[in-house]
């Protein structure tokens, strides 16, 4: 496949790739239980029965991330796949009937007005510390873009003389919509998401570092690295650890995008190869 | 031009309707009780009945909503009963702190990040592009609370060269506040850099294939010249964009950063009265900050007319 020939987009699938693997498996590949205190090894330094030390509970941190990365892609698939119905929805309403176009515009652009993550938090913090909620928050938070890229993809579309030609032979708007403007949107819809799921992970890592996540013990990126920053000075392995891990995932997706897309819209490639 | 003005004024308003409701309308979806919650675990019936009253909790929701609106307009947020202050004036005191640091984060990744770009784009497709364009790829997917830790851990605790948390006045002492900012901002800048380079790099290729341009090259000019002259010139409105567009990237993430460095900013307001569920100080801070990043992009929007001479006459 030409796709895999593009040396950013085969870094991004095995950076990926690499972490959706081990997080799949944590439950085999953790060494130890993350939730299981040990106060006898607490803070300890990386060795070779602790890889990547241990917190001030004394649990391994290895484990926890495993886990934690299992949440963080849970949680970004989710508000990428929610955030990419929703938005296509109102992007395909808004794109095609002028009279609730103007309505739902103003809505999303009065959502997207807030500092996404400042959104987020508000919205987090005010239903209750959970995994759902954290899901509710950054879909809010991130469908108004969805919606935008979708609906300039529907004014693309029925522009198009197909379209017009489907229309006037009277195939019905709901066919019309589903069977001829909607598979026409799917390529910049499929590569908006990729990124939304990025921007999700690195949101639900801010969530949850600053306490409004899936509450403890639940281990989750953000959270260890909340835990890891009061012993920055004895033991900087704990908050510093996660933070790769995300990176990798965002780094991965991120790369993963810029190859859809320019694979799937040969006009880019000129201008971002 | 005053029309134009005009009308992206007013383009304003349903937007700040918007955001004003979803303001408002957050305490509506509170599951609990928010009196009780707010007076505390060990709070008495007459203790929680007083909570109530003082929020106006014991009215209708409609009535609470023209309450909060009226008081809005007139530049009226509440009161946090656990500051003991009103909110306009948190909100107003700590956001010096908050602009401060937006403010210089965004400015250091614009000195670098817009050069990087010109420089990818001269040299497109060869290593100085792929090095910077990598590098801003890299950049923009790490955490910038994370990256604050990062830095913290190396100029802080390894090499002792600046304060890992803190804040210094600038009205005290300049090189003081300087260095208390500089991580915070440094970290900021970090992930902001990369949106910013990789839009100058594709606006800067996009205008370096005009036939102006060319005619910039025929006439003898040094590349260097053609670029920092005419292709930055040309490319300005999508750089402003994206600069816009990181104002509320940089403000979002100011807020989160504050929070690592313990500067007293809005960010650390909101974020601990969410932990405290001061609902006043949530409202208001969420209104003011989004009121800021609005005003904001409509400055850059205004500022597109200035750039760019042509969509004055398009008006």
């Amino acid at each position: 496949m030409r796709l895999f020939a593009r040396r950013s987009f085969l870094i991004g699938v095995i950076l990926v790739g690499a972490v959706v693997v081990a997080a799949l498996l944590a439950g085999w590949l953790a060494p130890f239980d993350p939730v299981k205190n040990n106060f006898r090894n607490r803070l300890g330094a990386p060795d070779d029965v602790f890889l990547l030390g241990t917190d001030r509970f004394g649990r391994d941190v290895l484990s926890r991330i495993l886990f934690g990365a299992q949440v963080s892609l849970r949680i970004g698939l989710v508000v990428a796949v929610f955030s990419g119905i929703v938005g296509a929805l109102i992007g395909l309403l808004s794109g095609w009937w002028r009279g609730v176009d103007v309505w739902l515009m103003r809505v999303m652009d009065g959502l997207m007005a807030f500092p996404g993550l400042l959104l987020a938090i508000a919205l987090a913090a005010t239903l209750g510390p959970s995994e759902t909620t954290v899901i509710i928050a950054l879909t809010v938070a991130y469908t108004p873009r969805t919606a935008r890229v979708m609906r300039g993809a529907v004014l693309v579309a029925r522009a198009q003389d197909y379209v017009e030609a489907a229309r006037s032979v009277g195939v019905r708007t709901l066919r019309l919509l589903l069977r001829h403007v909607l598979p026409a949107c799917t390529a910049p819809l499929v590569v908006q998401q990729t990124y939304v799921f990025a921007i999700a992970i690195l949101a639900e890592a801010v969530l949850s570092f600053v306490g409004v996540g899936p509450p403890p013990p639940q281990p989750t990126l953000g959270a260890i690295i909340a835990d890891g920053r009061d012993t920055m000075v004895e033991a900087p392995w704990i908050a510093l650890a996660p933070g790769v891990v995300i990176a990798m995932l965002v780094l991965g997706l991120n790369l993963l995008g810029d190859g859809l897309r320019d694979a799937l819209d040969p006009r880019m490639r000129r201008i971002t190869s | 031009m005053l029309r134009l003005v005009i009308m992206r004024l007013l383009a304003a308003v349903p937007v700040l309707l918007v955001v004003s409701l979803v303001s408002f309308g957050l305490t509506l979806l509170v599951p609990g009780d928010i009196a009780s919650e707010m007076a505390g675990p060990t709070a008495t019936a007459s203790d929680v009945a007083r909570v109530r009253a003082e929020l106006g909790l014991n009215q209708p929701p409609l009535v609470r909503m023209a309450q909060w609106y009226g008081g809005v307009i007139r530049g009226d947020l509440g009161r946090s009963i656990l500051l003991n202050q009103s909110v306009g004036a948190a909100v107003l005191e700590r956001l010096p702190v908050t602009l401060s640091l937006t403010f210089m984060g965004l400015a250091v990744a614009c000195l670098i990040g817009v050069p990087a770009g010109l420089l990818a784009a001269a040299k497109a497709r060869r290593w100085p592009d792929q090095v910077t364009m990598g590098g801003a790829m890299l950049g923009l997917s790490l955490p910038d609370f994370w990256l604050g830790l990062l830095l913290i851990w190396i100029f802080g605790v390894q090499l002792h060269w600046l304060p890992t948390g803190g804040f210094v006045s600038p009205s005290t002492d300049v090189l003081g506040w300087l260095r208390s900012i500089a991580l915070p901002a440094g970290s900021l800048a970090l992930t902001q850099l990369g949106p910013i380079a990789r839009m100058t790099r594709s606006a800067a290729l996009e205008v370096a294939g005009s036939d102006f341009i060319r005619t910039a090259r025929a006439k003898g000019l040094t590349e260097g010249r053609v670029f920092t002259r005419h292709v930055l010139a040309g490319a300005m409105v999508p750089i402003l964009t994206v600069v816009g567009i990181g104002f509320g990237l940089a403000l979002g993430g100011a807020l989160v950063v504050e929070q690592v460095f313990s500067l007293p900013g809005v960010g650390r307001l909101v974020i601990g009265a969410v932990l405290r569920r001061d609902w006043p100080v949530i409202q208001g801070g969420l209104l003011l900050t989004t009121c800021i990043f609005v005003l904001v992009n409509l400055g850059v929007d205004l500022l597109y007319l200035w750039v760019d001479p042509r969509l004055r006459e398009s008006s």
